[in-house]
């Protein structure tokens, strides 16, 4: 009896400084944390919208199960410079894929982002973050462009063998655009 | 004693080049020369810790729980560097993803926790896993550079230091790959065997034999012994 005291005494005693330590060593580093990701969607946002001098707090959407957030950017004298769609998907080779698009208000795409933390391949599905691949998003009809790869019968080349993160990106997109159809209304409404 | 503690992992002894331990890591972040630093700078904190911490409370533990110790202090350490790693320095945190949650079960710290400083004084502990680190660090960089080059065309020391763009138009992408991991990792391990036996007959010594996968250990197939 005292000996199995000591075995649970001891283990106990380890985790609780361990538990102590880890509480002082979260504390110290959540909010950096928060404030790096809060720090690259911002960037993301940026670089994706057309020129604009102020970045809106992000409008909420739900659309066939998938949230957006939509962050309407304005130019100094207060015109609708554009929107910047945060859209996911889980459907990447590596599974959840993050990115941003911009969008002007007439509907024309202005840039992508892929934001950090994706799973893809390196050297094959990875390339999704690379200029190359981005450009092909850029300067379409959100309504009006078949956001399929060219595999699938669209209009968006595929990265050779990297078809399923390419297809991810692109059918997000695609999901993302019929989120904006319906929903113009009040995206734009509440400006 | 100091020195021979510490100069064992980086040759003699080497975890991933001597002793094949923690391929799982080695293998999957040595897709560039940045991440395999990062990984190996990661481990290398972990294992001085946890080597010094260990050693430090020896005695205090009953041999029964001491398994369950280890781990959990391994896991505390491996944490914070989770932690910190994702404030500080975010863009590495992400490259190497899950392997740093995976630095608790690396059979090297635990293994150097079990072998090494649970039955050696502190200080000496601290210089075991000091060198156990280094070693494991520089055989995942030259793993991490030889990937890298060969099958990307660059060579990042670190970002933001200038990188190397060999004047390429399609790399060897295989060697980014799983399987180029393995191949390359077979080909360091046998130029390292090759260097151990040269240096043996140099000084006259008898050649080292590769502790596994060797014809004449191994008993897998009927020609073994």
């Amino acid at each position: 009896m005292k000996h199995s005291l000591q075995l649970i005494g001891s283990l106990t005693v380890i985790c609780v400084i361990s538990g102590a330590l880890l509480a002082f060593v979260y504390g110290a580093t959540s909010e950096r944390i928060a404030a790096v990701a809060q720090i690259r969607t911002e960037a993301a946002a940026a670089q994706v919208l057309p020129p604009h001098d102020a970045v809106q707090d992000p409008i909420e959407v739900t659309h066939e199960n998938h949230t957006y957030l939509f962050r309407p950017a304005r130019t100094a004298d207060g015109a609708l410079a554009g929107f910047a769609i945060q859209l996911t998907t889980h459907a990447g080779y590596g599974g959840e894929i993050r990115m941003m698009l911009g969008i002007a208000p007439d509907g024309t795409t202005t840039g992508l982002a892929i934001l950090p933390g994706h799973k893809e391949t390196p050297g094959l599905g990875a390339k999704i973050t690379e200029t190359a691949f981005r450009k092909r998003f850029e300067d379409k009809s959100l309504a009006s462009t078949n956001w399929q790869v060219r595999k699938d019968g669209g209009a968006i080349d595929e990265i050779t063998a990297a078809t399923i993160s390419s297809r991810a990106v692109t059918d997000a997109i695609a999901a993302a655009a019929r989120a904006f159809e319906t929903h113009r209304a009040t995206i734009m409404g509440m400006e | 004693m100091f020195w021979k503690t510490f100069s064992k992992g980086i040759w003699k002894e080497n975890p991933v080049l001597k002793l094949v331990l923690g391929m799982c890591p080695t293998l999957a972040v040595t897709t560039s020369l940045e991440n395999a630093l990062g990984m190996g700078l990661a481990s290398t904190f972990v294992l001085l810790c946890s080597n010094a911490v260990i050693s430090s409370i020896r005695n205090l533990i009953p041999e029964k729980v001491r398994i369950p110790c280890f781990i959990v202090v391994i896991a505390t350490f491996v944490t914070i560097v989770d932690l910190v790693m994702a404030a500080f320095v975010p863009d590495l945190h992400d490259a190497l993803g899950i392997f740093i949650p995976l630095i608790v079960v690396n059979c090297i710290i635990l293994g150097r926790a079990e072998a090494f400083a649970s039955r050696h004084r502190t200080m000496l502990s601290i210089v075991d896993g000091l060198g156990m680190g280094v070693g494991f660090t520089l055989a995942l960089a030259a793993l991490g550079a030889c990937r890298e080059i060969i099958g990307n065309g660059t060579l990042t020391i670190w970002a933001g230091l200038p990188r190397l763009v060999l004047p390429t138009e399609s790399p060897a992408t295989l060697l980014i790959l799983a399987p180029g991991g393995f191949i390359m990792l077979g080909l360091l391990l046998a130029g390292m065997n090759h260097l151990s036996a040269w240096q043996a007959r140099r000084t006259g010594k008898a050649i080292p034999l590769p502790a596994t996968m060797d014809c004449r250990t191994c008993t897998l197939c009927k020609w073994g012994s």
